[in-house]
């Protein structure tokens, strides 16, 4: 019996493989739970919030 | 047959009660006591009270003796039983209605006891003010002493000055998060706005930004933010050694005095006076200068307990009713009638402004400026409340007020920034069996911090609180399984 300490995220089937292939390049998932959730290291949340933004921004698209 | 109750019923679900009542029944009940003594405190809090609780105060306000609680819940029809229930509760937290216990034994030589009949009564010292104030007797000047020399004051000049004050009050909070120097208000407001939490100063020095309190405080209406900042002042006030029963009172005796009629300060104690400073700083009382031995209440403070607009509203315009003035349209375009540079400064909060117009703002709501906002800690929900509130009288002829899609996209772009949710704490895996991996897991979801479970890989997610107990369930079951 093993017990991990971690950061459980919560998301959407998409976000989950965008943060699949950024893990190719900056490692922080320990464990891919199921579709909808991911064991990340406990100190990567905040970096991997912030790389998620900037990728989900690239998606979008303004008038102005 | 018992009615079957209609959910939607306004009368059953009673309204938010103001917030001075939260705070007064934190107070000791001496205390709540001393402050009835003074009848404009007892009419001050008899208006800030629900309607049924009025009605319950002046049922049993001319009679001398208790009345049996079986007779006053004859009144009740059995539906709103509940609200009444809620009513009498509340009164008797705010020390006004007592509940008296009768107890009378039947024989003297035999044991029993008269089944005991509660009796209400309302608190003699609340009692005996409210006669007072209702009818007008005493003399001990609660209501504020008048000036002998009374010059009327220019009511005009009196609502320049408490909307200039509070204004500053309102653009300093503003303009703090856009780089701007307004004029600051004074020191004491400065304190004030730090203690309350709505701003902040994250370095030492003058510079105070404003917390995403701050900007959900900038869109309610006038009244509420008023009694804010006044409870955040009453707070402190005891930290400054200030008689909170003084305090109260004197902002009681402010909310019933005339406008337009100056008051001396003959009668005010030490702690009154003490706070005249204060109240001029947050703009409801006038007086020529520090040492004037008159003052006169400005808009703001006799609109204290009422509902009429605190505010005299931007009058420029003159078209449709002073508060509302904006119109929104389908393409998220913006169009504000208004010239106030506060109203201005709050729809930038959210809106990407264009054009400046003598008496028109234009803008548009975008995806980058609601964003900031969400930043900044507005919710969508504000935001549109703050546009339904203030929308122009001709928008009411849409139904629904404000368009769907706009309001919809809105609440979209919020949901944009919750796509991903995290949670610490501890993952639980390589069970050696089923039955192992079930007894932990039903322990973990009694004490409720499972977040993710997955039988068939035989792992479940916890919180980091819950972590300690289960650790120690799984090593008291090791050592009795040895």
């Amino acid at each position: 019996m093993r017990a991990t300490k971690g950061v459980l995220l919560t998301c959407d089937a998409a976000v989950k493989q965008i943060l699949l292939a950024m893990n190719e390049k900056q490692f922080f998932i320990i464990d891919d739970l199921d579709d909808n959730h991911l064991l990340i290291k406990a100190d990567m949340e905040y970096m991997v919030r912030r790389e998620l933004e900037v990728e989900l921004e690239k998606n979008t698209y303004s008038l102005e | 047959m018992p009615a079957p109750t209609e959910p939607d019923d306004p009368l059953l679900t009673p309204a938010q009660p103001h917030t001075l009542i939260a705070f007064l029944v934190k107070e000791p009940k001496t205390t709540l006591s001393r402050l009835y003594q003074r009848p404009s405190s007892c009419l001050s809090i008899f208006r800030l009270v629900s309607p049924l609780e009025r009605q319950l105060i002046m049922n049993l306000l001319w009679l001398e003796a208790p009345v049996p609680l079986s007779t006053m819940a004859a009144w009740v029809v059995r539906q709103y039983k509940k609200v009444y229930d809620e009513a009498l509760h509340s009164l008797s937290r705010l020390n006004i209605l007592h509940i008296l216990q009768d107890k009378q034994p039947l024989n003297p030589t035999q044991d029993e006891v008269a089944p005991t009949e509660d009796k209400l009564a309302l608190n003699p010292t609340f009692k005996t003010s409210l006669r007072q104030a209702i009818t007008g007797g005493g003399t001990n000047g609660s209501f504020g002493v008048p000036a002998e020399k009374d010059e009327k004051r220019d009511i005009e000049a009196l609502d320049g000055y408490a909307l200039e004050r509070w204004e500053t009050i309102l653009h300093y909070m503003v303009s703090s998060g856009t780089g701007q120097q307004p004029a600051s208000p004074s020191p004491g407001v400065l304190a004030l706005l730090k203690g309350s939490g709505l701003m902040m100063a994250p370095q030492q020095g003058h510079n105070l930004r404003i917390t995403s309190k701050g900007f959900q405080f900038l869109l309610y209406p006038p009244h509420a933010q008023l009694w804010q900042l006044l409870i955040q002042y009453l707070e402190k006030s005891t930290a400054r050694h200030m008689d909170i029963v003084d305090v109260l009172a004197f902002l009681f005796m402010l909310s019933t005095m005339e406008l337009g009629r100056e008051y001396s300060i003959e009668n005010l104690s030490k702690t009154q006076t003490a706070m005249l400073t204060d109240l001029r700083d947050y703009g409801l009382i006038w007086q020529r200068k520090s040492s004037s031995r008159r003052f006169s209440p400005t808009r703001l403070a006799t609109t204290l307990t009422s509902s009429s607009p605190p505010l005299p509203t931007a009058t420029s315009v003159s078209s449709g009713p002073k508060d509302g003035f904006i119109v929104l349209e389908t393409n998220y375009r913006i169009y504000a009638y208004t010239d106030n540079p506060l109203q201005t400064a709050v729809l930038n909060l959210f809106v990407s402004l264009k054009y400046r117009f003598p008496n028109l703002v234009v803008g548009s709501i975008t995806r980058e400026s609601v964003k900031k906002a969400l930043n900044n800690g507005i919710s969508a929900d504000q935001i549109i409340s703050y546009l339904m509130t203030h929308a122009h009288p001709q928008m009411r002829k849409n139904n629904p007020l404000l368009p769907v899609t706009v309001q919809d996209q809105i609440r979209l772009w919020e949901l944009e920034k919750n796509r991903l949710k995290s949670e610490d704490g501890f993952l639980y895996n390589d069970f050696t069996s089923l039955a192992d991996y079930e007894l932990v897991l039903n322990y973990a979801k009694d004490l409720g911090v499972v977040l993710w479970e997955n039988a068939a890989k035989r792992a479940f997610f916890a919180t980091i609180d819950g972590h300690a107990s289960i650790k120690t369930f799984i090593e008291t079951r090791k050592r009795a399984l040895i």
